[in-house]
């Protein structure tokens, strides 16, 4: 189901192994397809460029997270921590906004710190003092749910000045400020991932760590930084959120993380490191995304989109498992 | 003894297995027989562990059966295996490392009591009683993982063989214990030889066939190129089948190094952390300097120490002159130096990137500006370097994990040779390459030296280093004990000198570490 980029494809072309393999690596692709004609079919309302529009600004907060993540999944890593990060840096930006009304950008740059400096703790944690990223991560999760209650002293933060809730429903281009950053995002690390050292850097340090220090990478800088991106994408993703709904609730971003990582695995990344793509992950994240409007809209409950969305994942990776065993 | 020596038990017919289109097997059929050592010999990549773990279920062949005792093996079963009693002890043991002796040797099968609980007792006074039928002294109540390796390699043949294995496939037996671990394996086998289970053992070792094995099975290429009694063959035979020609032909003529040649590599009281000698060297213009000893001796911590990979206290490392920072692999890089390293899957390339970005890898710096990747340049370099090598593959987008070995190998060498390259530090170049493969390794070993390249090269491979070095230095415990020149590495007792050297017999280097470095 994944982006299998694994699956070499036979030298004869239109051989049924050919076939096979073609079916295997654009799998995502084709499922994906399948379910934009399945709810076109049952919904006229489905395909409107208006519902379009509403797919991408709900999954534009995911997917700068998501970016985020396969950076850290690529380097074999996890960052459990971004939704705690997202209630963090939409509270302060909340805070911000209230006590120096009238400054947006200082509100901006104020949660993306936040978001820089949880990010920097976890890659401080996870390259220098060898924490295993899952436990470090998990630490930034439970504390940061923690903080973001303090900020809002037990409470959200209500009552915020009225710019504050402009800085998500600008639209530039006739595109909300999220998509843009989404668009942006994901075409700028889709390329970067390919066409620049630090790209290259991160796969060699996940597909194979030693190998990339014999060959003059410096693993442990590289490792902080995809923490430190992934914080920073989770900062400037809270402070989106928090301006969407014009206030500071302290549970902004809950369990965000958990959707990044399906992304990114449904995405065809590899929790081991070293193999994903960013094409993946923004693929996944759009089925996901496809998938919650789609059954929204055919009237289907929450519960069972969270059913579905359980099975994709599960379904994705075991296509993927499947179809490498299948070549041993 | 009930059983009757000479019954064929294990018997493959036809062996065919291919990876990736690569055939690995080409037809081998194999008959072992009971009470009886059977020596799998073959070099790295001939198909020794193929065979072995196809004829214990771990893979399924292309083609070709497998019968224990008339019973055809359902293929790629490992529970099949052991239910006909066919064990295996892999080259890297299965053994739990946190758990006890003991309880390594019940699992799967615990003993309990009455009530259902584990009968801990029970068990530690067994698996006491069974380690010493054959003579061994080690605590069952100990943590498997505090035993030395050769002696957690006997709990696991012990293991198998009181599960009751007729057939027990030993993969390298040897590869990772020290000298002093070794006859206590070989009691071990030969005791149960004796009492009737049949054995096969992978190795490329003479001494080590020449002191168990009953009949030797070659392997060249993935086919079977020998198969007689042990006593019927010269060691010269069975090299000889080993790498299909003469050794001779193996290595190509190596150039002289002039006297004045410059030192290119100096190497000053280098102290690698966790290795008790120091270590001195240097190695000129051209030179191929080559560094033997056992495994455990110290050769790859020393290359990796020279390298910065692994953390060195004190001690001085000069390329052309330039002293280098030591730690620090990306200063290596600068100042011209280049390591392939012993392990090609951990250590030498990622597998899952191209040949390409393998390539572009060690000289990023060189092949971007401002971070982006200068396409054109680096697709020119890097082609041309694995072109020198003459790389075998579908083209510089093919990932290095579906090449054959020796072709990943020559990505791991090629791939430092986009830029000028002063010193050129090998460690076990040759290692999973075929034999085809390896004289072409030493040729561009050799080609690389004359061009002015100082190597080093650490090898266990003894007919390596002598073929193939201007100048040999022995190393045991960390440090330097022995130098021999060409002269020396040409007297016909040779071989003998370097295992005396490398062992500690000889009473002329027996001296302490650090005596030694001098």
């Amino acid at each position: 189901m994944s982006a299998t980029a694994a699956v070499p494809l036979p030298r004869r072309r239109f051989s049924r192994d050919w076939i096979v393999a073609q079916l295997i690596r654009r799998a995502m692709l084709i499922v994906m397809l399948l379910v934009i004609a399945f709810f076109s079919y049952r919904s006229l309302r489905f395909s409107s460029l208006d519902n379009l529009q509403t797919i991408l600004v709900a999954a534009a907060p995911f997917a700068l997270i998501a970016l985020g993540q396969t950076l850290v999944i690529l380097t074999g890593g996890i960052d459990l921590s971004v939704g705690s990060v997202i209630a963090v840096a939409g509270m302060t930006g909340a805070a911000v906004a209230k006590s120096h009304p009238g400054q947006v950008w200082l509100t901006v740059l104020a949660a993306m710190a936040v978001g820089l400096l949880a990010g920097a703790i976890n890659g401080f944690l996870v390259s220098r003092i060898d924490v295993p990223p899952f436990i470090a991560t998990l630490g930034m999760l439970t504390a940061g749910s923690g903080v973001a209650f303090v900020i809002g002293h037990g409470a959200p933060i209500n009552g915020l000045p009225a710019e504050f809730g402009t800085i998500a429903n600008t639209k530039v281009l006739g595109l909300q400020i999220p998509v843009l950053l989404m668009i942006i995002g994901i075409v700028g690390f889709g390329i970067a991932m390919r066409r620049t050292a630090y790209g290259m850097r991160i796969y060699a340090v996940g597909g194979n760590r030693t190998a990339a220090e014999i060959a003059g990478v410096n693993a442990r800088r590289t490792l902080f930084s995809v923490y430190a991106v992934s914080g920073l994408l989770a900062g400037i993703s809270g402070v989106m959120l928090a301006s969407r709904v014009s206030s500071g609730p302290p549970t902004l971003g809950q369990g965000y993380e958990l959707d990044a990582i399906a992304a990114v695995v449904i995405g065809g990344a590899s929790l081991m490191g070293g193999r994903g793509t960013v094409w993946g992950t923004a693929l996944g994240l759009l089925l996901i995304q496809t998938l919650n409007n789609g059954l929204d809209l055919l009237l289907v409950p929450a519960y069972w989109q969270d059913v579905i969305k359980g099975v994709l994942i599960v379904a994705a990776v075991a296509v993927d498992v499947w179809s490498v065993r299948r070549r041993a | 003894m009930t059983v009757t020596t000479g019954d064929p038990v294990l018997e493959c017919h036809d062996l065919e297995k291919s990876f990736g289109g690569v055939p690995v097997l080409k037809g081998v059929s194999l008959s072992l027989q009971l009470g009886t050592v059977t020596a799998l010999a073959g070099e790295n990549g001939a198909g020794k562990s193929t065979m072995m773990k196809i004829a214990s279920g771990q893979y399924r062949a292309d083609s070709g059966t497998v019968r224990v005792q008339g019973e055809e093996l359902s293929a790629g079963d490992i529970r099949d295996a052991h239910r006909l009693g066919v064990a295996i002890v892999p080259q890297e043991l299965a053994s739990i490392a946190h758990m006890t002796v003991y309880e390594n040797l019940f699992v799967g099968r615990e003993m309990t009591t009455k009530l259902g609980t584990l009968d801990r007792r029970g068990m530690s006074r067994r698996a006491a009683e069974m380690l010493e039928v054959f003579g061994v002294d080690i605590d069952p109540g100990a943590r498997m993982g505090t035993l030395p390796v050769g002696m957690q390699q006997i709990v696991e043949i012990v293991k198998n063989s009181s599960r009751g294995a007729k057939v027990l496939l030993l993969d390298e037996p040897s590869s990772a214990i020290s000298e002093r671990e070794v006859e206590g394996l070989y009691r071990v086998v030969r005791q149960l030889r004796d009492s009737g289970v049949a054995m096969v053992f992978t190795t490329h070792k003479m001494a080590e066939m020449r002191a168990l094995a009953d009949r030797v099975v070659v392997l060249r290429d993935g086919g079977l190129v020998l198969d007689r009694d042990m006593s019927e063959v010269s060691d010269d035979d069975i090299v000889t089948a080993m790498i299909g020609r003469e050794l001779e032909d193996l290595f190509p003529a190596l150039h002289t190094v002039p006297r004045d040649a410059e030192q290119v590599l100096q190497v000053e009281d280098l102290h690698v952390v966790d290795q008790p000698g120091g270590c001195s060297l240097q190695v000129r213009r051209g030179e191929i300097l080559g560094l033997a000893g056992l495994v455990g001796a110290g050769r790859t911590e020393l290359l990796e120490g020279i390298f910065g990979v692994r953390a060195t206290t004190s001690g001085r490392i000069t390329v052309a002159g330039r002293e280098v920072k030591r730690r620090s692999p990306a200063a290596a890089i600068t100042a011209g130096m280049a390591l392939v390293p012993e392990d090609r899957k951990h250590s030498g390339a990622v597998m899952g990137l191209s040949v390409l970005d393998n390539g572009t890898l060690p000289r990023l710096a060189q092949f971007s500006i401002a971070g982006w990747l200068k396409q054109r340049a680096r697709s020119q370099s890097v082609g041309t370097a694995m072109e020198s090598v003459r790389l075998r593959s579908r083209g510089l987008g093919q990932e290095v994990g579906t090449l054959s070995g020796g072709n990943q190998q020559k990505v791991v060498l090629a791939r430092w040779l986009t830029e000028h390259v002063d010193v050129l530090l090998l460690d076990e170049p040759t290692r999973g390459v075929d034999v085809g493969a390896r004289s072409e390794i030493y040729r561009i070993i050799a080609d690389l030296a004359q061009a002015g390249m100082a190597v080093v090269m650490a090898s266990s491979d003894m007919t390596e280093v002598l073929g193939l070095s201007h100048r040999a230095l022995v190393m045991r415990e960390g440090g330097v004990v022995g130098e021999l020149d060409r002269s020396d590495l040409e007297r016909a007792d040779v071989q003998e000198l370097i295992f005396r050297l490398s062992s500690g017999l000889d009473p002329r280097t027996d001296r302490q570490p650090e005596e030694g470095d001098a």
